[in-house]
């Protein structure tokens, strides 16, 4: 930006440099307008008006040059910081952005692991609680299965025992009854004789 | 120093003796047993009698009153066990007389060598098997034997031989019985 206002000032200088010194090369150029109205001389400058011109022209060049100028180059100086700042400005966002970019791809790639460690405990954890519920299940069922053989075990016995004091009863009540209505006395008495001679001693008790 | 129980087992063996030689002297061995079996009814109906025994026993009627009262309730029964039943009724010592009884069968079997077996049946003793019984009792207890027999239905057949508080139970009922339990107790063979 400074180097192109100094290249816009030095042209500006070459051109009036140039007008002076080809007014001053060429005077009789302008005064062969004069005795010709027409030729070269309707190209020609009046000098009459010419160098009026010329002077302000200067004055007016000397005036911006040394107030106009210095404000135009300040303010573009300061606009070419402004913008230089920008551009700095704009290249530090870009590395802050490319730094956050970054971190936020490497905690995007952390939560991903992390995520995916995280389904691959909650899979394992419920693998394992499946794992124990049906060992639990399976336990209870052997065991519902053990206590209802037992029952059944039981009732089967009380059944079978049941059965054999009703059988028992029976044939005692029978053999009572056959005994106490089919014996004679004197079959009593043999039985009796019997039973003694077979009989344990006093003594044996 | 003598203790309660000792004091008690004297007095009971001196009513036994007192009882036993009374009715030695009255009657000789058969007054003895009749007095024996006597006594054991007298205990029964005691037993089955809880006014009878409880007023014999009751402190708050004088002595002379309970012995007024076993006096006329068993006054069917032998003088000499009258008198004994009245004097423990007395001195408040009717509820000796199981034990009293007791010892008197051991007293009877010591001093007369005499053992008196119950023997209960379903029909009654012929001579051949008293002799059977007697020999076998003899053998067994030592001593001379006396039968006291004993009519029983329920036993249903067989013997019951009971002396000096030991018992043979040759009953068909208790054969039965035991039969019955086996058949009760027994799982061998009974899985369908």
């Amino acid at each position: 930006m400074k180097a192109r206002a100094k290249e816009a000032r030095h042209r500006i200088g070459l051109a009036v440099i140039g007008g002076v010194g080809a007014t001053a090369a060429f005077p009789a150029l302008a005064f062969a307008s004069e005795g010709e109205s027409g030729g070269i001389s309707a190209i020609l400058p009046d000098p009459l008006e010419f160098v009026p011109m010329l002077v302000i022209f200067i004055v007016l060049w000397a005036v911006l040059a040394k107030v106009g100028w210095p404000k135009f180059e300040a303010m573009l100086e300061k606009r070419e910081e402004t913008i230089k700042d920008s551009l700095e400005k704009s290249e530090q966002a870009r590395i802050e952005s490319e730094r956050v970019l970054e971190e936020y791809k490497r905690q995007l790639e952390d939560a991903k692991a992390q995520a995916a460690q995280i389904v691959a405990d909650a899979k394992k954890t419920g693998e394992a609680v499946k794992a124990d519920i049906t060992d639990k299940a399976q336990a209870e069922a052997a065991t519902m299965i053990e206590k209802a053989h037992a029952a059944i075990e039981a009732e089967k016995k009380a059944a079978i025992s049941d059965l054999q004091g009703s059988v028992a009863d029976l044939s005692v009540a029978v053999a009572s009854r056959l005994i106490g209505e089919d014996l004679s006395d004197e079959a009593h008495r043999k039985v009796i004789e019997r039973y003694v001679n077979e009989a344990g001693s006093f003594n044996a008790n | 120093m003598p203790t309660s129980r000792h004091v008690l087992r004297e007095k009971v063996a001196a009513y036994a003796s007192a009882l036993l030689d009374g009715a030695y002297e009255a009657g000789g061995q058969d007054a003895v047993l009749e007095v024996r079996d006597q006594a054991e009814r007298v205990m029964r109906a005691a037993r089955s009698n809880m006014d009878l025994s409880s007023a014999l026993e009751d402190s708050s009627y004088t002595p002379e009153q309970r012995n007024g009262l076993a006096r006329s309730v068993f006054a069917q029964c032998h003088p000499v066990l009258v008198d004994v039943l009245a004097v423990m009724a007395e001195r408040g010592d009717f509820a000796l007389l199981s034990r009293v009884w007791a010892s008197y069968g051991e007293q009877l079997e010591r001093k007369l060598n005499v053992t008196v077996v119950d023997v209960t049946t379903v029909v009654e003793l012929d001579d051949h098997l008293r002799e059977v019984i007697v020999r076998k009792a003899e053998a067994d207890l030592g001593t001379k034997v006396v039968l006291r027999e004993h009519i029983d239905k329920s036993l249903l057949g067989g013997i019951l031989m009971s002396a000096n508080g030991k018992r043979i139970d040759a009953s068909v009922l208790s054969q039965l019985e035991n039969a019955r339990n086996v058949l009760k107790l027994s799982t061998d063979g009974g899985e369908c």
